[in-house]
């Protein structure tokens, strides 16, 4: 089997913390024992036609192998996780409550608490964005209360580690250091969890040894 | 097998009827021909402890079959897709590729567009709504004009009709009644072609009868769009 390639950027509006998409990949890569090259883009160069081919909403990460060009992390993570062990329970139902942690991740946790970015960073100039933020983060809180409650004492969202946890630790990294995190302890310490894995440490090293490009001129930030 | 059994409400506002979520699954079951009962819920009882044990978020759909208990519609298609024939390819990559799909309606498409539902519905009253409209549509009409040229005369996004063409459609036919709506002709026939589906006429129709009970009384006044609710008194 050839090494897959992944494209990532080679300078992030995060400043190396983690957050762009590709950290998702990197990790399931690390955590399955899957060696990968990277190609990396200059900011910018993710909207051209080069890359759309292999992305058509102009974003990382992409992942190639052999003749198979994906993209959508959460698509490539489960991808992975089909081909290799390590990432998804062998029975039937374990597999498929993994894959709706998955799913919980990206499509009920993440988008409320991507408003909450977009609300901060890209529109935190907007004169209605500090009466908005309470709204936004009455449903961020009312999110993260129901999923503490789920996973009460449990190290896992459902039984060992799986890609469901990988995808939801990523998501909830987000939060970043709003504090919002640290109100709920059993999450935090979910997430440190997670963080404390030797397969994201080296996937965070390697996302940040790539980082070796500037900043846009035109930066607004 | 036992038939499987999934959730939905019993009543939801007017506006909300045709794209409860559960019209994602109840597709999904259509299109491979699996039957399926009901267990309805009242409107609230979803963030009760009972439902909770299935969802941890208080939502609908949920799905049982045997030991099996899943929550996420997202998920419960894929499930669906894996275990019969029909929305998924057989062969390896195609079959990585409508996942693709799956994800990418679920995590880049749906999510401005549900940006644009809180704004306009559930948050229309809010100050800052209506001056936010502007830039929830560019974002949108970003991710339409990027879907457009992928699908560009395609009749659906990756050879066959698949799990993700489902999801979607399912997503963009939130933009119902938006200005958005037939911004893109490709996208318009896309969705209209998904709609002419039997399986989706036969869930929708399902969807729609299931709303059988009257709303709550908090909630009397989402029962029929402003418009209908008499403009001459």
């Amino acid at each position: 089997m050839t090494k897959p390639l992944l494209t990532a950027y080679n300078w992030s509006p995060d400043k190396g913390a983690g957050l762009v998409r590709d950290m998702r990949v990197r990790w399931a890569l690390e955590e399955v024992g899957q060696p990968y090259d990277v190609r990396h883009l200059n900011w910018g160069e993710q909207k051209e036609p080069e890359h759309r081919a292999r992305n058509p909403f102009g974003q990382v990460p992409a992942y190639e192998e052999g003749g198979l060009v994906l993209f959508e992390s959460g698509a490539i993570v489960l991808h992975i996780a089909e081909g290799r062990p390590g990432l998804l329970p062998e029975d039937k139902a374990g597999r498929a409550r993994a894959i709706q942690w998955m799913f919980a991740a990206i499509n009920t946790v993440e988008p409320v608490l991507w408003e909450r970015v977009i609300a901060k960073v890209i529109e935190g100039d907007k004169p209605w964005t500090k009466d908005r933020l309470p709204a936004i983060d009455a449903r961020v809180h009312e999110r993260l209360g129901e999923l503490s409650a789920r996973l009460g004492d449990a190290q896992w969202l459902d039984g060992a580690f799986s890609a469901g946890d990988l995808l939801m630790v990523q998501v909830l990294r987000t939060l970043g250091s709003s504090g919002i995190l640290e109100s709920y302890p059993n999450l935090a310490d979910y997430v440190a969890r997670g963080e404390a894995r030797p397969a994201f440490a080296r996937a965070l090293a390697a996302l940040r040894a790539g980082l070796t490009g500037a900043p846009p001129a035109d930066w607004p930030y | 097998m036992p038939k499987p059994v999934i959730t939905a409400f019993d009543w939801v506002p007017w506006f909300a009827r045709g794209q409860v979520r559960d019209l994602r699954v109840r597709w999904a079951l259509e299109e491979v021909e699996q039957d399926y009962h009901v267990r309805y819920l009242p409107q609230g009882t979803q963030k009760q402890p009972p439902h909770r044990m299935l969802q941890p978020f208080g939502q609908v759909p949920t799905y049982e079959q045997g030991g099996l208990t899943l929550f996420e519609s997202g998920a419960i298609v894929l499930h669906i897709a894996e275990a019969h024939g029909g929305l998924l390819p057989s062969e390896t990559e195609a079959r990585s590729r409508a996942i693709e799909w799956m994800f990418a309606a679920l995590n880049t498409v749906e999510p401005p567009i549900s940006d644009y539902a809180i704004a306009t519905l559930f948050e229309n009253h809010e100050p800052w709504s209506e001056p936010r409209l502007p830039s929830i549509l560019a974002r949108i009409s970003e991710r339409l004009d990027e879907l457009s040229r992928r699908l560009a005369e395609s009749e659906w996004l990756d050879g066959d009709f698949s799990g993700g063409d489902l999801l979607m459609i399912a997503v963009l036919r939130q933009l119902k009644g938006s200005p958005l709506e037939s911004t893109h002709a490709n996208l318009g026939f896309y969705v209209a072609r998904g709609e002419a589906r039997p399986a989706f006429q036969r869930a929708l129709a399902a969807q729609m009868a299931g709303f059988t009970a009257e709303p709550p009384p908090e909630y009397a006044f989402l029962d029929r769009p402003p418009t209908d609710q008499g403009e001459s008194k």
